[in-house]
């Protein structure tokens, strides 16, 4: 009996979870002028590429995608770099009071994001930074530095001092310790720490809607909350099919690298 | 579904408290080396980036909210008025309902992903086909945006969404209602679509404090006889007991950091019902222009998410000692 209800109870959350979805991709398929206004519960039409297309074209999606893998690309990547640099001079070179540093940087992941942003807003209007891929660019770095910072200084912990001490012997430089042994060897702790950075900043929402306002600087959750906010004039179908095209890059992510993604979440649990 | 993360993780026991030693193995056995790496400042210019990046973006930024909390300012003019948005806070109405939601949504999210995820966790634990295949569909909504999630609620939520229909389809027709349009069910139904992309998280965690817990301990358990209920009770749960603080400490904080889902879904209405600290800092600071006023609420949200995440958080410290 206890096998049974057990099987039943998966089961029931298995179709629970995925309803929301089947419900996603149906009504992205119907044409926007064929929508009734209720529901569809079965495939009406196939017009999932001409929603697609309205939602990138008109409803520039198209533009803040463009903008948010740039951003999440060259922001993941430089925070991993600089997280790891800074992951390096705290635990392997020498470096007064590294605990102090450690806080500092790592301070930048507890508190929630309102409490950057009425400064942030005013400082970017007196340097000319609102409104600007550079501005917004800036802000996503320095924003993921300190949890891919967190990750990344405890995997450097566990390895062996022994390794920089021979690569000192055979007369190698610090930087080319940290470029040849160090960050090889951390291939798939960084690899993580990018994918984590990646995924925060290509779902952030807060930040692109408080620093930038024009349709080429904004990133692309913002881009799909204004489509989602003119909801009945765009068309449901249309906001769906936006929806689904903004989740597809973290999905594959999430899919391809199942392993490195969870494990830039667990870290913090072990 | 997690065997990369399982199998590293399958040998080692979750142990209930770690700290992550502050003195390195390099730094103990720095003494003779620390000529050769280049005199006791050779960290600094590695370090510089990164606390150049953070320390002008995040921690100025944070201290000057600080600061700007004690003056009235509406983005041209300022004046200092010392602890009164303090003392406005706790008279506006707005605020004691913003407060009361947040605490709804810090209740409703330790009530519903934490417990389904744990009930979905123990259920899925060594099932033998499906239960991988399961964990995947529960954890797939966790790699899709607040902001997206939100699109597609609003799609069930909805007067003539989703769930009215099926509501109604089931003879419930009283139960149909503007999910969104009315306090409290508006911050309740917020609550169902963040438990839809949230508990995935906490099934992946407690699947790998399952997966922990050594088998002798189950047999042991079974040679006296318990099962079900009471091996649930007596054994699993406070073998599980490390991991609950982790998946409880990250509920609390995501459930006090929550924006993207409300901004979109509600924006925090109808007529600021369903705002949370988070929602009424943004629109008191970005659309009122009560600057000082948002950043007290920031400040009391801070204040907030830092004092119930210590007991999570003290797990990741270095030693306080140094």
């Amino acid at each position: 009996m206890g096998r049974h209800m057990r099987n039943l109870f998966v089961a029931g959350c298995v179709l629970l979870w995925l309803l929301p979805l089947y419900i996603l991709i149906v009504n992205s398929l119907t044409p926007p002028e064929e929508f009734t206004g209720s529901v569809d519960w079965t495939p009406q039409g196939f017009a999932f590429f001409d929603n697609v297309k309205a939602a990138w074209t008109d409803a520039g999606i198209g533009d803040g995608f463009a903008s948010s893998m740039l951003y999440a690309v060259v922001c993941g990547g430089v925070a991993v770099v600089v997280a790891a640099m800074a992951a390096f001079a705290v635990i392997v070179l020498p470096i007064p009071r590294p605990a102090l540093w450690f806080w500092v940087i790592f301070s930048g992941t507890l508190f929630p994001l309102q409490m950057f942003l009425a400064p942030l807003f005013g400082m970017y209007a007196d340097a000319n930074l609102y409104d600007t891929r550079l501005g917004l660019m800036l802000v996503y770095a320095a924003w993921a530095i300190p949890f891919a910072f967190f990750l990344i200084r405890n995997q450097m912990t566990t390895m062996p001092p022994e390794i920089t001490e021979a690569a000192m012997l055979d007369g190698a430089s610090m930087r080319r310790i940290f470029w040849r042994i160090h960050v090889p060897l951390m291939r798939s702790g960084l690899g993580a720490a990018f994918i984590f950075q990646f995924t925060a900043v290509w779902n952030d929402l807060l930040f692109g809607i408080t620093l930038s306002r024009s349709p080429e600087v904004q990133p692309v959750m913002a881009a799909l909350n204004s489509l989602t906010q003119a909801y009945s004039t765009a068309g449901p179908p249309v906001v769906l099919a936006g929806a689904f095209i903004v989740s597809l890059p973290t999905l594959l992510v999430f899919l391809v690298f199942r392993g490195l993604f969870l494990r830039g979440i667990t870290a913090s649990a072990r | 579904m997690t065997d990369t993360v399982g199998t590293a993780e399958a040998a080692k026991p979750v142990r209930v408290r770690r700290r992550i030693p502050v003195r390195s193995p390099h730094q103990a056995s720095r003494g003779t080396s620390t000529g050769r790496m280049g005199g006791p400042f050779a960290g600094i210019p590695w370090a510089l980036p990164a606390l150049a990046l953070v320390g002008v973006l995040l921690v100025y930024p944070f201290l000057r909210s600080i600061y700007g909390s004690f003056f009235e300012d509406n983005g041209f003019t300022s004046s200092f008025t010392g602890i009164d948005n303090y003392t406005r806070l706790a008279e506006d109405p707005i605020f004691g309902r913003s407060l009361l939601n947040t605490f709804m949504w810090v209740a409703g999210t330790l009530l519903l992903p934490v417990v389904a995820g744990l009930a979905i966790a123990v259920a899925t634990h060594r099932m033998r086909r499906f239960g991988g295949l399961a964990q995947l569909v529960i954890v797939l909504p966790f790699a899709i945006s607040g902001a997206a999630t939100a699109s597609l609620w609003r799609f069930m939520l909805t007067t003539d969404g989703a769930v009215n229909q099926v509501l109604r389809g089931i003879g419930l027709d009283s139960w149909a209602q503007g999910w969104l349009l009315e306090w409290p069910q508006n911050t309740i139904s917020m609550i169902v679509a963040s438990t839809w992309q949230a508990t995935g998280l906490n099934v992946v965690l407690f699947a790998i404090g399952l997966r922990a817990i050594p088998r002798e301990t189950i047999e042991a358990a079974e040679l006296d006889g318990a099962t079900g209920w009471r091996m649930f009770r007596h054994i699993t749960l406070p073998q599980l007991r490390a991991v609950t603080v982790v998946v409880v400490g990250m509920a609390i904080v995501n459930s006090l950091k929550a924006f993207d889902m409300i901004w979109v879904l509600t924006q925090g209405g109808p007529s600021r019902s369903s705002e949370t600290l988070a929602l009424t800092m943004y629109r008191e600071a970005f659309r009122l222009f009560h600057v000082g006023y948002g950043s007290a609420v920031a400040l009391v949200l801070s204040v907030i998410v830092v004092a119930s995440s210590w007991l999570y958080l003290r797990r990741q410290m270095p030693g306080a000692k140094d």
